[in-house]
C-alpha cells in the first residue's frame, strides 16, 4: 500500500527477533536476525507451468495462462519478480520435482516460487498450482490449488487470475487481489459515448449501453450489480442506472434540473450526486440508493460537483467547488457540516478516495493561467497530514483517477498517447500502462471487488 | 625574448599538426557500424556493486579461543647477581610452581546463538526483511514453531503493520531513541484482536502511533494454522 512517507528513502537496520522452530533447527531459543539491505518486497519466481499431457489444445492455453499469471503477479505491486533468465533450467511441475536450493540460492535468490502444471482432457482444462517458500522448503506449502474449467482461452485467463489473486491475498497481508475486478468507462468507438466495461488489464472490452446519446461518469455499485451514469435525455442531464445482472438500463427517478456525477457509498445504501434541482446552481445532494429521500448538502454560489464518499467510513464526502473562483477540492461530513478546503491553488478536480480512506487522488493543474506551463496531473494527498505526491509527470492531460479495490493501483484518463485513453499505474507511480487504444476512452471507474 | 620565440614556435607547431593529422575531413558521428560497447565497472559506481558469490575453500580463522587452554609460561626468576645496595637486603622470591591443578580456568562465554561445530547447517530465517523509511521495528511470534513454519505469514504481518504506521503522528522533536512494545493476537480469519501496549516508550505520541498502526488493520489474512496467534511488535523511533 502506498504511503506518502515513503518519499523519504532510507535503508535502516532492523532487528527482527523470531522464535524459530526447535524441531526444525539445531539450536533453540530466540534468534536475532539483523537485516539492513532494505529488501522490502518478497522475491517471487513464477516458473512457467508445464504441460501435464500432450493434448494439442493444451499448449496455447498454457501460453495464455503463463502470460496472464506473470502479468497479474508483476502488476500486483507487492512482489519483486525474479527475471526468468535467472531460473534453473529444470522447472518443477509438482512439489516432488522441486529442488528448492536451486531456486533459493544465487543467482535466482527467490524467496517464493509459484509453479505447477496444466493439462487438457475431455474438453476440460486442469490446472494444479503451488506456492512454496523455497527458503524454508521443509515448511508446508504456502498455497496449493487445483482448478478445472472448460478448455477455453477465457477460462485459462480466468484460472490464472484466480491463482494470482490467491497468491496476492496470501502474501499481501490478506488484501484480496484485483485480477478479477472490472473497469467501467466511457468510449465513443461505436460513434456515440456509451458505457463500456473491461477487465483490469484491458482485456474483454464490452459495450454495455446502447443509448446513442451521450453517457458520462459511470460509477459501479459496491456489489457490482448496477452501474450509475449520467446521460443526456431530451431536456436535461439525468442519472441512469444499468443493471449488470439484467444487461439493460432500469428505471431510476428523474430530478428537476440537471443531475451529474453520481457516487455510491461503500455500503451501497446511499448515493451522492450534483444537481441543480433546488437553486439552479449545481449543489451536492444525497439520497437513498433507490433515489428516494434526496436532500441538499451544500449551498454555495460557485457550484459544487463530483462528490465521493470516504469508503472507509462513509462519514465524509470530498467534492469540487468553485465557490472561491477556480475549482478546488473540499471535504465535508456526510451531513454537509464541517466543510474544509484542501487544495489552495490552481485547478483541482476529480477527487477519488482510496479504499482505506486515508488518501485522496485528484487531477490538478497546479499553476493555472494563460501562458503557465504544466498540464493536469494526478496527485495523491494524505488527508491527515496534507502531504501531496505527484503521480504523473509531463504526460498530456491526466484526469479522472479511480482507485483499485486493493488501494495499490490507480486508473485514470490521459492524453499522453495523443487522444484520450485509459491508463493504469501503481499508486507509487510505477508500472504505467495503457489499457485502451481504440476510439476515445474516458472517465474510468474501478469496481469495488 | 627567447622564451617568447619558443612559445610562438610551439603554438605554430600545434596548429600545423592539426592540418597534417586531420584524417579525411569527414565525420563518423552517428555512423559507427556497430562496434560492441565495452562497459567497465569501477569502484566509483553510483550503485552498490554486489560482491561475487564465490565460496572460499579456506578454513576461516576467527577470534575463538578454542576448547584448549593456554598454559602460562613460568616467569624468569630474579637473581641477586647485581650490585648490592648497602643496607638493602633483597629477599629471594619463592618460585611459584605452575601445575595443572592450580590454573584457574578462564571461562569462555558461549554466545546465545552459537552453533556447535558441524551441527548447525545453513543459517535460516525469514525470506525477506523488514525495513521502513526512517523507522525500525521488530516482531516476535510467541509460538516459536509458528514463526519457523510460516515465516512468509510473519513477514506479511510485518509489512502490513509497517504500511499502517504513520510517522507523522509522532512528535518530530523526539531525538533520543525510544521503543514501544505492542502485543496483539491474530484470530483464525486474520482479524487483529486484543491489541495492547505492553511497554510504553515514554513518548505518548509514539505509543499512540504504534497502537493506531494496529487498529488501522482490518485483517492480516487467515492464519495458516491455529485459531489464535500472539505477536509482539516493537516500534523504534527515531531509527537506530
Amino acid at each position: 500500500m502506498f504511503k506518502v512517507k515513503r518519499t523519504i528513502s532510507a535503508s535502516l537496520v532492523v532487528v527482527v527477533v523470531l522464535s524459530l522452530a526447535p524441531a526444525a533447527f539445531a539450536f533453540q531459543g530466540k534468534i536475532t536476525v539483523e537485516l539492513n539491505m532494505g529488501q522490502e518486497r518478497p522475491r517471487l519466481a513464477a516458473a512457467d507451468f508445464r504441460l501435464a499431457n500432450v493434448d494439442p489444445q493444451a499448449s496455447p492455453l498454457n501460453t495464455v495462462f503463463n502470460e496472464t499469471l506473470w502479468f497479474d503477479l508483476d502488476n500486483a505491486g507487492i512482489f519483486e519478480m525474479v527475471g526468468k533468465s535467472f531460473y534453473p533450467l529444470q522447472t518443477p511441475s509438482s512439489p516432488v520435482e522441486l529442488k528448492a536450493p536451486a531456486w533459493s540460492n544465487q543467482p535466482t535468490n527467490a524467496g517464493l516460487l509459484a509453479f505447477g502444471n496444466l493439462g487438457v482432457s475431455a474438453g476440460k482444462v486442469d490446472v494444479q498450482g503451488w506456492l512454496i517458500d523455497v527458503k524454508n522448503p521443509t515448511s508446508p506449502p504456502v498455497l496449493g490449488k487445483q482448478y478445472r474449467e472448460d478448455a477455453t482461452v477465457d477460462n485459462a485467463r480466468l484460472i490464472a487470475h484466480r491463482f494470482a489473486d490467491e497468491i496476492i491475498a496470501r502474501i499481501g497481508g490478506g488484501i484480496p487481489g484485483i485480477a478479477e475486478s472490472k473497469l467501467f468507462f466511457i468510449s465513443n468507438r461505436t460513434g456515440a459515448k456509451e458505457v463500456w466495461s473491461m477487465d483490469y488489464d484491458g482485456a474483454n472490452q464490452q459495450e454495455l449501453t446502447h443509448l446513442r446519446s451521450i453517457a458520462l461518469s459511470p460509477q459501479v455499485s459496491p456489489d457490482r450489480s448496477r452501474v450509475a451514469f449520467t446521460a443526456l435525455t431530451k431536456d436535461s442531464w439525468q442519472i441512469m442506472m444499468y443493471s449488470l445482472d439484467l444487461g439493460r438500463t432500469v428505471s431510476f427517478p428523474r430530478f428537476g434540473g440537471d443531475t451529474f456525477s453520481t457516487a455510491w457509498s461503500s455500503d451501497g445504501t446511499k448515493i451522492a450526486f450534483a444537481s441543480t434541482m433546488n437553486t439552479g446552481i449545481s449543489e451536492i445532494h444525497i439520497a437513498d440508493a433507490s433515489g428516494a429521500g434526496a436532500r441538499r448538502l451544500t449551498a454555495s454560489r460557485g457550484g459544487d460537483v463530483s462528490p465521493v464518499f470516504n469508503p472507509k467510513t462513509n462519514g465524509q464526502i470530498a467534492f469540487v467547488s468553485g465557490r472561491t473562483g477556480l475549482p478546488q477540492i473540499y471535504i465535508m461530513d456526510a451531513d454537509g457540516s464541517n466543510v474544509q478546503r484542501i487544495t489552495d491553488q490552481g485547478y483541482a478536480v476529480s477527487p477519488a478516495w482510496s479504499p482505506n480512506g486515508l488518501l485522496l487522488a485528484f487531477s490538478w493543474i497546479r499553476s493555472y493561467g494563460p501562458g503557465v506551463l504544466g498540464g493536469a496531473d494526478i496527485y495523491v494527498m494524505d488527508i491527515a497530514s496534507r502531504q501531496i505526491v505527484q503521480l504523473t509527470h509531463d504526460g498530456g492531460r491526466n484526469d479522472f483517477p479511480s482507485w483499485s479495490p486493493d488501494g495499490r493501483h490507480i486508473v485514470f484518463e490521459s492524453t499522453r498517447a495523443g487522444n484520450q485513453q485509459i491508463w493504469s499505474v501503481l499508486a507509487d507511480g510505477t508500472h504505467l500502462q495503457q489499457l485502451t487504444r481504440s476510439g476515445r476512452n474516458t472517465q474510468p471507474n474501478w469496481s469495488y471487488q | 625574448m627567447l622564451s617568447l620565440c619558443f612559445h610562438a614556435l610551439l603554438g605554430l607547431s600545434i596548429f600545423a599538426l592539426g592540418f597534417v593529422l586531420e584524417p579525411s575531413g569527414r565525420s563518423d558521428w552517428g555512423n559507427n557500424p556497430g562496434d560492441a560497447v565495452v562497459a567497465q565497472l569501477v569502484s566509483g559506481a553510483p550503485i552498490p556493486i554486489p560482491k561475487p558469490d564465490v565460496p572460499t575453500e579456506n578454513i576461516v580463522a576467527n577470534e575463538s579461543k578454542g576448547v584448549t587452554q593456554t598454559v602460562p609460561q613460568p616467569r624468569p626468576v630474579e637473581t641477586t647477581d647485581g650490585i648490592t645496595i648497602p643496607g638493602h637486603v633483597i629477599k629471594p622470591k619463592a618460585e611459584k610452581v605452575v601445575t595443572a591443578t592450580n590454573i584457574k580456568p578462564h571461562p569462555i562465554p558461549t554466545p546465545e546463538t552459537a552453533v556447535p561445530y558441524g551441527e548447525g547447517g545453513a543459517a535460516r530465517g525469514p525470506y525477506s526483511s523488514f525495513s521502513a523509511p526512517n523507522t525500525s521495528g521488530g516482531v516476535s511470534a510467541e509460538n516459536s514453531n509458528f514463526g519457523g513454519k510460516y515465516a512468509w505469514y510473519v513477514d506479511a504481518v510485518k509489512r502490513t503493520v509497517k504500511d499502517n504506521w504513520l510517522m507523522y503522528e509522532i512528535d518530530p522533536h523526539i531525538v533520543a531513541p525510544h521503543r514501544a512494545y505492542v502485543d496483539f493476537d491474530i484470530l483464525r480469519d486474520g482479524t487483529p484482536d486484543n491489541i495492547r501496549l505492553v511497554q510504553s516508550s515514554g513518548v505518548p505520541t509514539l505509543d499512540q502511533s504504534a497502537l493506531r498502526a494496529l487498529h488501522r488493520v482490518d485483517k492480516f489474512g487467515a492464519l495458516p494454522e491455529g485459531n489464535r496467534q500472539t505477536f509482539e511488535f516493537w516500534f523504534d523511533y527515531p531509527p537506530k
